[in-house]
């Protein structure tokens, strides 16, 4: 059975998805670029059309939107601006595990009040020492009667200083390595918690991104999801799910690329006609082209496993690696399209291409993301 | 005197105002190009709903019905419509070419039908614009028109409205059943939420057939169809600014000739 067409419903969702990237987000995405500061009327705004944390279940009183869907609408705000999308996803990201292994109580007690305003949720496993190497997290945490206390450091956290709430991943016994580690919900305003918003980024910039430290931080032990040891599962399970809107926003910058290379091709003439009659352009608008349809079909069809409960760790693999290497290289050559122009910020695609080159770095390295369809193809072969 | 107002309000899906659209073989091409509500008669929706949401204390509205005439097409401008806030939609699915004047006799019939005490559409339609669509469906129906109108209150078992005319606006008042056609400056409408969008999923949609309401045959035959192109000249003036400004200065002058 294959059916390539989305619903009336998905449809509506993607126009309304881009006509928030064109008329609210492509207007501001240079200047919050610029500046490093936080969209908050395009939260806000979005959170008033539903496109904010879309994944919270119904039963919380949430659109309870499954992967597809999100991979629709993540393609059309990272045509927008993909620092902003971060935002969102980075939410949908700290909620995951929520999902994935929070009991009907925690997701009552934290997705809920979520719904209620601009609200954002995180996700905290990587530290300063360690990112692709996550079991040898050192954020300790140490039972205390009916509490959990936890310190440590967690490093490049999207949304981490404004979240309502973090989902840390901790070990409590280093000894055990992956096996001894947990997640746990850290709400925002905990006594000895603080965040401190990172500068300098190279691009995403309208994303805050920030280090979070953890001095003596006590939470209930009904903060745990799942079982302690249950941690490294948990976040690995968040991420093959996770990595999915990362491979659409980035065909949605690919798309921006392209288009942007058409418009200033048709436009722009040299030796006494538009450049995109030159073969040369017209070569790179075609490869662009390719990687789009190509990306855009991985990501559907890893999303569509994960809504089918199938595995779905090495589709969303192969779609995160491919589609932002590809929208990376799109964003070079929309740049070389645009040749001196490219190369200032009074056009966009310099923007593209600093944006997305996050794409191949967060939620799993793409080195990373070989490593896991490596894995898959030896799994057998090895044991 | 009405106790509460049954709005209908009409719409088509038509060409997105970015679309390139080209004629081939003395017919207008479509393969390929994106659809969405028409413009003009997306204001109609949101004052439907700005009507419901309680405007003036008198006005207490019904029902928002949305009805389409057309192609299988037109099904998405009526789900956007639904997700914006109308209560349900009526589809006479057609692939008949009809001109605007059998248009207005379906339509009549539809709002017949209905009971409608006010009926919304686009002051002229962005397919072929049109502007004669209200005005025939207000004629058929023999009721009251107010034209490309900017302002409408209902107030009592009638409306007041102002309209634009070619060298200002006047203030109308007039009794319901109206016809009101509506413009740019009326109101801003509003996006379809995602939950509403969920919603609209369990709201009516009746697919209705042409044969139902009489079919009438086109009036008008189209015979064959052009679309006026002008290609931009596409210059682009490089250069320092007083120098980039002062060429383009000389080509106004020179070239285009609209300076002197």
């Amino acid at each position: 059975m294959i059916d390539f067409e989305l619903t009336e419903e998905q449809r509506q969702f993607q126009s309304l998805a881009r006509q928030f990237a064109r008329e609210v987000i492509k207007p501001v995405a240079a200047e919050h670029d610029r500046e490093e500061s936080y969209p908050e009327a395009v939260v806000r705004r979005g959170h008033e059309l539903g496109l904010l944390n879309t994944i919270v279940p119904e039963s919380v009183g949430g659109l309870g939107l499954g992967s597809l869907d999100e991979a629709i609408i993540g393609e059309e705000l990272g045509y927008g601006c993909m620092g902003i999308y971060t935002i969102f996803m980075a939410s949908e990201l700290g909620i995951t595990p929520l999902l994935l292994a929070g009991s009907p109580e925690q997701q009552e007690r934290f997705l809920a009040p979520l719904l209620s305003g601009p609200k954002l949720a995180a996700f905290a496993l990587s530290e300063p020492d360690n990112g692709s190497d996550a079991g040898a997290m050192k954020t300790r945490a140490v039972f205390d009667g009916d509490d959990v206390v936890l310190n440590g450091t967690k490093m490049w956290i999207s949304n981490g200083d404004r979240a309502e709430f973090t989902v840390v991943f901790a070990t409590f016994d280093p000894a055990q390595r992956h096996r001894g580690t947990l997640a746990v919900v850290v709400e925002k305003g905990r006594q000895g918690f603080s965040a401190r918003k990172l500068h300098g980024k190279l691009g995403q910039r309208a994303s805050p991104t920030a280090e979070l430290v953890f001095e003596n931080v006590r939470v209930p032990r009904a903060n745990v999801l799942g079982e302690p040891g249950d941690g490294f599962a948990i976040a690995m399970r968040t991420l093959d799910r996770t990595r999915i809107p990362v491979a659409a926003g980035s065909v949605g910058v690919a798309r921006r690329a392209l288009d942007e290379a058409l418009g200033y091709a048709s436009q722009r003439h040299a030796f006494g006609k538009p450049i995109a009659q030159f073969q040369a352009i017209q070569f790179k608008l075609a490869e662009m082209k390719i990687g789009i349809e190509t990306a855009r079909w991985q990501t559907y069809h890893a999303a569509w496993l994960a809504d089918r409960g199938e595995p779905h760790g090495e589709a969303a693999a192969i779609a995160k690696a491919y589609a932002s290497d590809m929208a990376f290289r799109s964003a070079d050559e929309a740049l070389n399209v645009h040749g001196g122009y490219g190369y200032v910020n009074e056009y966009p695609v310099e923007k593209l291409m600093r944006d997305v080159k996050l794409n191949q770095i967060y939620e799993g390295t793409n080195e990373i993301q070989r490593l896991v369809i490596a894995r898959g193809l030896l799994k057998r072969l090895l044991e | 005197m009405e106790d509460s107002v049954k709005i209908l309000t009409i719409l088509k899906q038509v060409p997105d105002a970015e679309a390139r659209v080209r004629a081939q073989d003395g017919a207008v091409d479509l393969d390929g190009v994106t659809f969405v509500i028409d413009g003009m008669d997306e204001y109609g929706v949101e004052e439907a709903l700005r009507l419901r949401e309680g405007g003036s204390a008198a006005a207490s509205v019904e029902e928002v019905v949305a009805v389409a005439l057309g192609p299988q097409r037109f099904e998405e401008a009526l789900r956007t419509a639904l997700a914006m806030g109308a209560d349900r939609a009526v589809h006479v699915e057609t692939d008949a070419a009809l001109d605007p004047v059998a248009q207005a006799q379906v339509l009549a019939a539809v709002a017949r039908e209905e009971g409608a005490d006010l009926i919304l559409v686009g002051g002229k339609q962005a397919d072929w614009d049109s502007a004669a669509l209200g005005a025939a469906v207000a004629e058929s129906l023999g009721w009251p028109l107010s034209d490309w109108t900017t302002e409408l209150t209902v107030e009592g078992d009638g409306l007041r409205t102002r309209h634009d005319t070619d060298d200002g606006s006047e203030a109308l008042e007039l009794p319901l059943p109206a016809v009101v056609t509506t413009q740019q400056g009326l109101n801003e409408p509003r996006y379809p939420t995602l939950p509403n969008i969920m919603k609209a999923k369990r709201k009516e949609l009746a697919k209705r057939t042409l044969e139902e309401f009489g079919a009438p045959a086109a009036k008008t035959v189209t015979v064959r169809q052009e679309i006026q192109t002008r290609e931009r000249l596409g210059k682009l003036v490089d250069g320092e600014p007083e120098e980039a400004a002062r060429e383009l200065a000389r080509l106004l002058a020179d070239e285009a000739k609209v300076l002197s």
